[in-house]
């Protein structure tokens, strides 16, 4: 027999009566954290502060601490100068590739002096890979299960909803935009949270386009301190900017918020351990392949002259659409793999900073890395390709508008 | 033979799984962790046995994709044993699903998750009573504390596919004049 | 007295008496049911979600939703 939905609660209306008892209940101290978290008047400042707080755990932890004070210290120190010794075939093809490309100054061949300009597999690609990118991952992926075990998330996707609202989303969305910022893969499936086709579509076009991985964030913060707080900047803009779009076009409907919000607890070491292994194992198993492999071809592209071609090739849309020197082609290529290996390699290309500013935000704007967008390719062919045509456009679009906004200001 | 793990979101179907599996499915404090199912197996009376996890839903009614996927894990395996993981300080919404479960003919077991939870909110509930009126196998577990999950498994062999109908009958056999017990 | 769910002041409690058909579905899953009562946790500005408590549990919901729900206050 099946029952109606009414006849099913009458049901179990009467069954509760029979089983359950509620004895008297006095709010804890849980509770009371709770109510003051998701209060708009203290739940914000409280926010806010947390946010901060990630940030600058993130960017001492993993810049200052680990790659800075060690990483740097260990590859540049040690690491590349031994390996520009013992390996053979200085100059050579396979040299160029594996270790050090080199330079040639004042018609002198001259091998570079740190593992971001060697830019060989074994030197900046186990730089970046472990140096770099490890240190941030680790660190991202502590504090991101720490909110998620506490219970921190739906809180904060209460306090997100009205702004995520104007966007066709609503505030459960900070989830797959938070897991988005570590790693966008397992961001794009978390998207099934999300109630309609719009919805998910909106919300996995806009963190291909605008939400930089871990691995990126990490990189940034290494190479370009003063500048990552304008690549952001510019990113959260675009994300609202062409969110609000989006939602005016992309039919279909946009459901209102309605979750549960859990109670608070303490976090379990052994899960909190075992998460973080978990996390910080698969996304290793994705990215040092990439790192290694992305290091190969571009290498390779440059030896044969590709990258060059291609460079010029492109140049009147690079110089004179996005304000940036055309050698940016080669890491553009780069960011298709990997999108540290692509913010590396220009870091040690020569240009003013705004030009670095724009580059940095075209390197992550411009195609989601080829996991990513393998990920999206499971979840519907049709929305990958409606994404890839956004993207396309938001490239061009938004690529000049931020040329403009620096004639504007006279810096670019 | 199959055993489902369904139930609401967060109400803990991944530690279960973790626990019976020994796999590392994620877990955390927040609706929709599982979007995607999970299988692993785990070894019942010499026997090697597939367990899944599947999403969390609210209903067999589905109102997203992570949902979708939990109904037609159900769907695709009609002989499957269930366990239906309820969360005990929300027990009657979680019944709503064990109930539409139970109607399509599946053999359920519940478990009564977080039991600790329940007993801080000072709500108790009747074991016994419960399994009596519905006539299929429920136990109180705390997972994350490997409580009761053991026991969960030992009492499968009493879950049997139940018609409502006899629990409407059984209902109306409490209620001291019938249905007038609703006012 | 008889309210909308999200007219209820800070802290205010309730009996909820009626919800529209469109989402009583919906919401009884999230233990938003007839008869149930309810007390506002927090209000969102800007017409934001609601935060309400029932039985015990926290549940919020769009504020759109909660104008379709109605409540008879408690004094
Ligand atoms: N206090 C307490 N917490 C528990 C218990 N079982 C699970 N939890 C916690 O409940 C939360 C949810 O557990 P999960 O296993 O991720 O929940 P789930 O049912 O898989 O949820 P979805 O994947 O979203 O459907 C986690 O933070 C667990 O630590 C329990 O018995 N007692
Ligand atoms: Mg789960």
């Amino acid at each position: 027999m099946k029952l109606n939905p009414d006849e099913r609660w009458d049901l179990i209306d009467s069954i509760a009566r029979h089983v359950v008892t509620y004895g008297e209940y006095r709010h804890t101290l849980k509770d009371a954290i709770g109510e003051l978290t998701v209060k708009p008047m203290t739940g914000l400042p409280i926010a806010i502060a947390v946010m901060y707080c990630f940030w600058s755990v993130f960017g001492s932890f993993a810049g200052t601490l680990c790659t800075d004070g060690f990483f740097v210290k260990l590859f540049d120190g040690y690491w590349l100068p031994w390996l520009q010794e013992v390996f053979p075939g200085k100059g050579g093809w396979i040299y160029s590739i594996l270790i050090d490309a080199g330079g040639m100054t004042n018609g002198e061949f001259i091998l570079s002096d740190n593992c971001f300009e060697a830019f060989g597999v074994l030197t900046s690609g186990l730089f970046v890979a472990i140096g770099v990118v490890l240190p941030a991952i680790v660190i991202f992926y502590l504090m991101l299960t720490l909110l998620e075990d506490i219970g921190y998330m739906p809180r904060l996707a209460v306090l997100i909803d009205t702004v995520l609202h104007k966007i066709g989303l609503h505030g459960y969305a900070i989830v797959p935009t938070i897991l988005s910022l570590g790693c966008n893969v397992p961001a794009v499936t978390a998207t099934r949270i999300l109630e309609t086709r719009k919805q998910r579509f909106i919300m996995m076009t806009l963190l291909a386009i605008f939400i930089p991985c871990g691995a990126q964030l990490g990189i940034m913060e290494e190479v370009i301190p003063d500048l990552i707080g304008y690549v952001l900047l510019y990113l959260v803009i675009g994300y609202f900017i062409f969110g609000f779009i989006l939602n005016r076009i992309v039919p279909g409907k946009s459901p209102e918020i309605l979750i549960d919000v859990p109670q608070y607890q303490k976090p379990m070491m052994t899960n909190v351990r075992r998460k973080l292994w978990m996390r910080v194992s698969s996304f290793f198993k994705v990215a040092v392949p990439f790192v290694l492999l992305g290091c190969v071809v571009v290498n390779v592209l440059y030896l044969v002259g590709f990258i060059q071609w291609l460079g010029d090739l492109l140049a009147p849309v690079f110089v004179g659409w996005f304000g940036v020197p055309k050698e940016t082609a080669g890491p553009l290529i780069a960011a298709f793999l990997r999108k540290d290996l692509a913010v590396a390699q220009l870091s040690v290309i020569e240009m003013t900073q705004y030009q670095m500013l724009s580059a940095v935000v075209l390197v992550s704007i411009y195609f989601p890395c080829v996991a990513t967008f393998a990920m999206m390719l499971k979840e519907g062919w049709k929305e990958l390709i409606g994404s890839v045509a956004v993207l396309t456009v938001v490239v061009f679009l938004y690529g000049g508008i931020i040329h403009l906004i620096g004639k504007l200001l006279g810096v670019a | 033979m199959k055993i489902l793990l369904m139930g609401h979101p967060n109400v803990g179907k991944s530690v279960f799984f973790n626990r019976l599996t020994g796999a590392n499915v994620i877990e955390s404090n927040y609706s929709g962790t599982t979007v995607d199912y999970t299988r692993g197996y785990m070894s019942l009376d010499g026997k090697e046995v597939e367990v899944v996890d599947v999403p969390g839903t609210f209903s067999l009614d589905p109102k997203d994709r992570a949902e979708e996927v939990a109904v037609a894990m159900l769907k695709e395996a009609k002989d499957a044993y269930v366990i239906c993981v309820i969360d005990s300080s929300k027990l009657e919404r979680g019944l709503y699903l064990a109930l539409q479960i139970m109607e399509e003919g599946y053999s359920v077991i519940i478990a009564l998750n977080m039991d600790d939870v329940a007993e801080d909110k000072n709500i108790k509930i009747d074991n016994q009573k419960l399994e009596q009126v519905l006539g299929v196998p429920v136990v109180s577990t705390i997972a994350i504390e490997n409580i009761g999950i053991s026991k969960v498994i030992s009492r499968l062999k009493d879950a049997k596919p139940v018609d409502v109908e006899d629990i409407t009958v059984m209902r109306a056999g409490m209620n001291h004049c019938g249905r007038c017990g609703r006012t | 007295m008889e309210k909308r769910l999200n007219e209820l002041n800070f802290d205010e409690e309730g009996t909820v008496k009626e919800i529209d058909e469109s989402l009583l579905r919906q919401v009884a899953g999230m233990g938003v049911r007839i008869g149930k009562n309810v007390r506002m946790t927090t209000k969102q500005p800007m017409k934001g979600p609601v935060v309400v408590e029932i039985d015990k549990s926290f549940t919020s919901l769009g504020r759109s939703m909660a104008e379709k729900i109605v409540v008879e206050v408690k004094k």
